[in-house]
């Protein structure tokens, strides 16, 4: 487990510590010769070839002194490692001057309209209020405007309008079942183990209503990750949050296998993903890496890996054959905290202690035993003195209204990430956060309610005449084609649940019921059958089959189909960024699936029950539901004209309402359409 | 100027679109002026030996030393303990102290070459001169999951990309109406460790295998929901196109909307490709009794190594065919019964496979895998059965030019640890995308700062041995 390649050919950042590297790659192959072969095989290597136990004990014991290695000739901490960006204090600049003063709306679009003129651009116009209320909606709430919420938007003309929206969208109990999905992305939760027997974690639903009310009443970032770090301490030294135990499941929702063969192994897996999670979560940081060697770039020993695991090596009570969900204060205080060598179970390095990662630990605080360290971990990562917390944060929210993160790698900020586009923009909004109580709505507030995030995401009619905003759509393609500079609104995918969502609330059927165990659809039996018997049992309520996605029971061992169809990551490591795909078996599902079928029919119905005369007022009704917009005059005659056309199909064959299954198609064919699977 | 990363992710768009389904029709699609760049990424790192592979998976580990490892000692030595001189044994059972188990069926010498296998298979020992045993096989955990995973992934931790992702993500697909990658799991279901065995990992979701089965809908959704006639569909289908095509031209002809516009053609054309490959009706009767599929016995996979056949035969880069329900080849309590019954479901099938592929000339560069996640111990559990081995065991692989009727490595006197010219699962992977022209080292895909590989990050080689 040692030549780990973190050479990435396609960055364009050299690896800026190389003799710091050499020496790392000195030590990592005098382990290597030391230690060949691969886990596993080392306590096994057996019969007539080569060790017994008693060998291979010396072998262990003989390699333990060169162990010491491991922290005797730790690397230190040096100057031009803290000058990497990430581990810059943060420095509140004010916001450049600019020569457009009547575009910039807040803070935010002075640093992106700086930027934007530094490249001799400019950005594109403002989107119609049709457009922003749809993107808004999707961002905040995960569903598209209803008809009665988009008139109410269209027609209030007093000013702050577009503010009320906004203030709306973010008091709406929708607004944590969508950003709870990404915070559940990051924590890879599943409600089972996954593994052979994928067992359900009973209380994993309450850890997923833990995080969808904690961000709706906005408690605060830094609130909310001590208490996913410690909620278990907390909650038992203070009866008023004792709900908070809960939170730990944070630390623990990735796969297990509580039926291993040795609970030291599953301990040592655990801890060491646990470990991982929280650098890469919580701090940006690639601290896995180090779990097996020294890091290759960044400087994290692997003494610091284990220092920052030995924070949660008490914290967790295992038994055989028993999942477990959240941390516990103290199991063992006397179990003690040592280094693993190649990262193996089986090898014993030195002890260590808790301590935090000293790349990041800029005030150099130290771990006391006046307090529980895991508080004092969650106290030292929420530490504004500790820059990573609140950029990480701050980097992932931009990233989830706008696609991409200012940093284009949310959980590697070290030297083999990217370097932010706007430094001083994410260094401002992470002030701004922290001053603000470290409330994630502020922050939705300042990057919505900004000019750059209600540009438009297309080019303007080219009938409109105005040449200048063509040029600047022009200008931007060309010198910005991947769209890091802002000057027009990334366009995007609907997610995963969102497809569903909205295709629920647009037909009518949405159960808006909140929390709970999480509820099963139907699914197909050819899925059905790949999973170990009994694992799907359909929820007998239909009604339930109806809810928000992200209360769909999350089995690790089957993603609901829709999801795993449209991109939603595996629940097997932490995820900071869908890769969104573009495939035929995507058309399959949304086009011949029994569920598109069943809300066509429904949104048929229900438009042929209300406007039963006219085929365009039906289809009016449509459009509204699904783009947030009035059809054309052409696409209402084009609309007509196939609504026609499949009735006469329907007709020939046999069918009693012709005009029911030709509205059908019509919705079928607007579930499908690029306009409604994406977001201007 | 701005992205470094711009031309993976255009690589990683052109990649994604038709999801491996209409891939190389996608990409002259998208790529009709002067970019190829994408293309050649999707090229083998050098001259392969195989274009095309099928993985026979025997799930729940099929005993080594009853099929094609022969334990003179072990027949000798049966009844007795395992002698001390062997050390300690890790187990999944506590059977380390059990008495040893002799072979249960004799071995005899097969074809030209001699090359023994067990009377279990019959029909398999025909092939004897085509078959590359691998007899020192070893991997690392005695856990069913934890090695299904690490057979599929190379890794024995949940969620890493299984082979078949990988050749997808590194060599695409050969025909543009049929996915890279297809796995046909035991319609018994219950695959320990669930479908993440023919995941994608953190590679995109796009090359995750697709479950697909005999009969008229090998994979979900594949035709009209009921009620909806195929012209109904169509025009559907049409007047759908008519009103992307218009939003793309409002929208500068944006390349993800334009793959979707093509995405929907391929789905469309799928639905009549993919019941063809599975359409059995221009099949001799010979054939179909040949594969078994006229006895009750053989028909589940005789059918599903006959689909196996078509698909390779129409492009579909690998496909993997599983044997074995949630129990499979497990053979804790009885190795008689349990092989007896796996063996003769299987054997049948896979000599008519390997007969077609021989015939017509398929074989040549047509990579056949088969083996479990681990084998059985030499000692015995309740009496007649046998616990996990993945110290050393046994696959073969057939095709690609690998010279047959060998035997290659080979375990200690009682077949409990490769001893010999030992291949790791991450070795046999290695050499495995040699065969179908990848390099392991140079097959990497950069997640969370580290460049990941199917082989972990320890340099492993390839095995020459295998290669002659």
């Amino acid at each position: 487990m040692i030549q780990r390649q973190h050479i990435r050919p396609q960055s364009s950042l050299p690896p800026h510590r190389p003799l710091v590297g050499t020496r790392q790659f000195l030590l990592s192959t005098l382990l290597l010769i030391l230690c060949f072969a691969p886990t596993g095989s080392l306590i096994l290597e057996g019969g007539e070839n080569t060790a017994s136990t008693a060998t291979q004990a010396n072998a262990v014991q003989g390699t333990k002194n060169k162990h010491a290695e491991l922290i005797e000739h730790e690397l230190q901490i040096d100057k031009i490692d803290r000058g990497h960006w990430a581990y810059q204090k943060l420095t509140d600049f004010p916001p450049p001057e600019t020569n457009q003063s009547d575009w910039p709306r807040t803070t935010i679009d002075q640093f992106i309209l700086s930027k934007l003129q530094v490249h001799s651009l400019s950005p594109v116009a403002e989107a119609t209020r049709e457009i922003l209320i749809r993107r808004l909606s999707f961002d905040l709430t995960g569903l598209p405007p209803t008809a009665m919420e988009l008139s109410q938007y269209l027609n209030d003309n007093r000013p702050g309008s577009y503010r009320r929206l906004v203030e709306r969208l973010l008091a709406s109990p929708s607004y944590g079942r969508r950003w709870g999905q990404h915070w559940l992305d990051l924590a890879r939760f599943a409600e089972t183990d996954g593994y052979e027997h994928d067992k359900i974690r009973r209380d994993a639903w309450r850890y997923r209503d833990w995080i969808v009310n904690a961000l709706n009443s906005d408690i605060g970032y830094d609130r909310f990750i001590t208490q996913q770090l410690a909620g278990d301490v907390l909650s038992a030294q203070d009866t008023k949050q004792a709900s908070s135990k809960i939170a730990t499941a944070f630390l623990l929702s990735g796969p297990d296998m509580p039926d291993i063969n040795s609970q030291r192994e599953r301990r040592h897996v655990l801890l060491n993903e646990i470990t991982a999670t929280t650098g890469s979560t919580l701090l940006s940081l690639q601290i896995g890496c180090a779990e097996c060697h020294d890091h290759k770039y960044d400087p994290i020993s692997q003494a610091d890996f284990y220092r920052l695991r030995a924070f949660f090596d008490r914290a967790i009570k295992l038994k055989t054959n028993e999942s477990v969900s959240t941390l516990t204060p103290n199991t063992n205080p006397d179990a003690a905290s040592q280094i693993h060598p190649r990262g193996n179970w089986q090898t014993s390095g030195p002890k260590v202690s808790a301590a935090f990662p000293r790349i990041a630990n800029l005030s150099g605080a130290q771990v006391t035993d006046k307090l529980h360290p895991r508080v004092q971990l969650a106290r030292w990562i929420t530490d504004p003195a500790q820059p990573l917390t609140a950029r990480s944060i701050v980097n992932r929210v931009w990233q989830y209204h706008f696609g991409t993160g200012l940093s284009n790698t949310p959980s590697d900020f070290g030297v083999m990430g990217e370097e932010p586009s706007h430094p001083k923009l994410l260094d401002h909004l992470t002030i701004r956060l922290i001053d603000h109580d470290w409330s994630l709505k502020d922050l939705h507030r300042q990057i919505v309610l900004s000019a750059t995030y209600r540009t438009q995401s297309k080019p303007p009619v080219p009938a409109s005449g105005n040449s200048n905003a063509t040029q600047a759509w022009k200008d931007a393609k060309l010198t910005d084609p991947s769209n890091r500079l802002l000057a027009r609104f990334p366009r995007r995918r609907l997610d995963a649940e969102s497809i569903r969502d909205a295709m629920l609330l647009a037909s009518g059927t949405l159960n808006h019921q909140a929390g709970g165990p999480g509820i099963r659809p139907p699914l197909p039996q050819a899925l059905v059958k790949t999973l170990k018997s009994g694992q799907w049992k359909t929820s007998a309520d239909t009604a339930e089959h109806y809810r928000r996605s992200i209360y769909i029971f999350a089995r690790r061992n089957l993603r609901y189909p829709l999801f795993a169809t449209f991109d939603r990551p595996a629940a097997n490591c932490s995820c900071a960024t869908r890769t969104p795909s573009t495939t035929a078996l995507q058309s399959l599902l949304l086009l011949n699936s029994n569920f598109t079928l069943d809300l066509s029919k429904h949104l048929a119905s229900h438009c042929i029950n209300e406007n039963s005369e006219a085929p365009s007022t039906q289809t009016r009704k449509i459009f509204q539901r699904l783009f947030a917009r009035q059809p054309s005059r052409q696409e209402e005659m084009e609309c007509n004209d196939f609504l026609l056309r499949q009735a006469t199909m329907a007709k020939q064959q046999g069918s009693v309402t012709p005009a029911l299954a030709a509205l059908t198609d019509l919705c079928r064919a607007l579930f499908n359409s690029n306009e409604f699977l994406y977001i201007d | 100027m701005i992205d470094p990363q711009l031309n993976i992710n255009r690589r990683i768009l052109l990649q994604n679109a038709g999801g491996g389904i209409g891939l190389l029709a996608l990409q002259s699609l998208l790529l009709a002026d002067e970019n190829k760049s994408a293309k050649k990424t999707l090229a083998p790192h050098f001259a392969p030996r195989a274009k095309r592979m099928i993985w026979l998976f025997m799930h729940g580990g099929p005993s080594h030393v009853d099929l094609f490892d022969p334990k003179p000692e072990l027949s000798k030595y049966a009844g007795q303990s395992l002698p001390d001189s062997f050390g300690n044994v890790m187990t999944r059972r506590k059977v380390a102290t059990n008495p040893l188990l002799g072979p249960i069926k004799p071995f005899r010498p097969r074809g030209k070459s001699g090359l023994p296998i067990s009377d279990f298979l019959p029909h398999l020992a025909k092939h004897a001169d085509d078959l590359c045993v691998i007899r020192s096989l070893h991997g690392d955990s005695v856990n069913h999951p934890q090695s299904v995973y690490q057979m599929n992934t190379g890794s024995i931790l949940m969620g890493h990309p299984s082979f078949g992702s990988w050749l997808a993500y590194g060599l695409g697909s050969e025909n543009a109406d049929m996915p890279a990658y297809v796995v046909l799991p035991d319609p018994g279901g219950g695959l320990k460790g669930g479908p993440s065995a023919w995941g994608s990992g953190f590679l995109p979701p796009t090359f995750q295998g697709t479950a697909m089965r005999p009969g008229k809908t090998p994979v979900l959704n594949l035709t009209p929901p009921t009620g909806i006639s195929d012209s109904q569909q169509r025009g559907t289908l049409d007047f759908l196109q008519r009103l992307n095509e218009r939003h793309l031209l409002k929208r500068d002809n944006d390349e993800e909307l334009s793959a979707r516009i093509a995405a929907y053609e391929l789905a469309f054309r799928m639905q009549s490709a993919a019941p063809e490959v599975c359409d059995f009706s221009t099949e001799s009767a010979d054939t179909l009794s040949r594969y078994g599929v006229d006895r009750p016995n053989t028909q589940d996979f005789g059918q599903r190594c006959l689909l196996a056949r078509r698909m390779l035969e129409r492009g579909v880069r690998f496909v993997q065919v599983y044997s074995g329900n949630t129990n499979g080849w497990d053979a804790h309590k009885d190795v008689a019964a349990n092989h007896g019954e796996y063996c003769e479901k299987t054997d049948q099938p896979i000599s008519a496979l390997l007969t077609d592929l021989k015939q017509s000339g398929l074989l040549e560069d047509t990579l056949v895998v088969w083996c479990g996640e681990f084998g059985r111990m030499p000692m015995s559990e309740q009496g007649k059965g046998r616990d996990h081995n993945p110290w050393g065991y046994s696959g073969w692989i057939a095709g690609a030019s690998v010279s047959g009727g060998r035997a290659y490595g080979a375990t200690d006197a009682i077949g409990l640890r490769a001893e010999t010219d030992r291949v790791h699962v991450n070795e046999f992977h290695a050499t495995l995308l040699h065969l179908m022209g990848m390099d392991h080292r140079k097959l990497v895909y950069s997640h969370n700062g580290l460049d990941e590989r199917l082989t972990g990050p320890a340099e492993v080689d390839v095995v020459k041995g295998l290669l002659t």
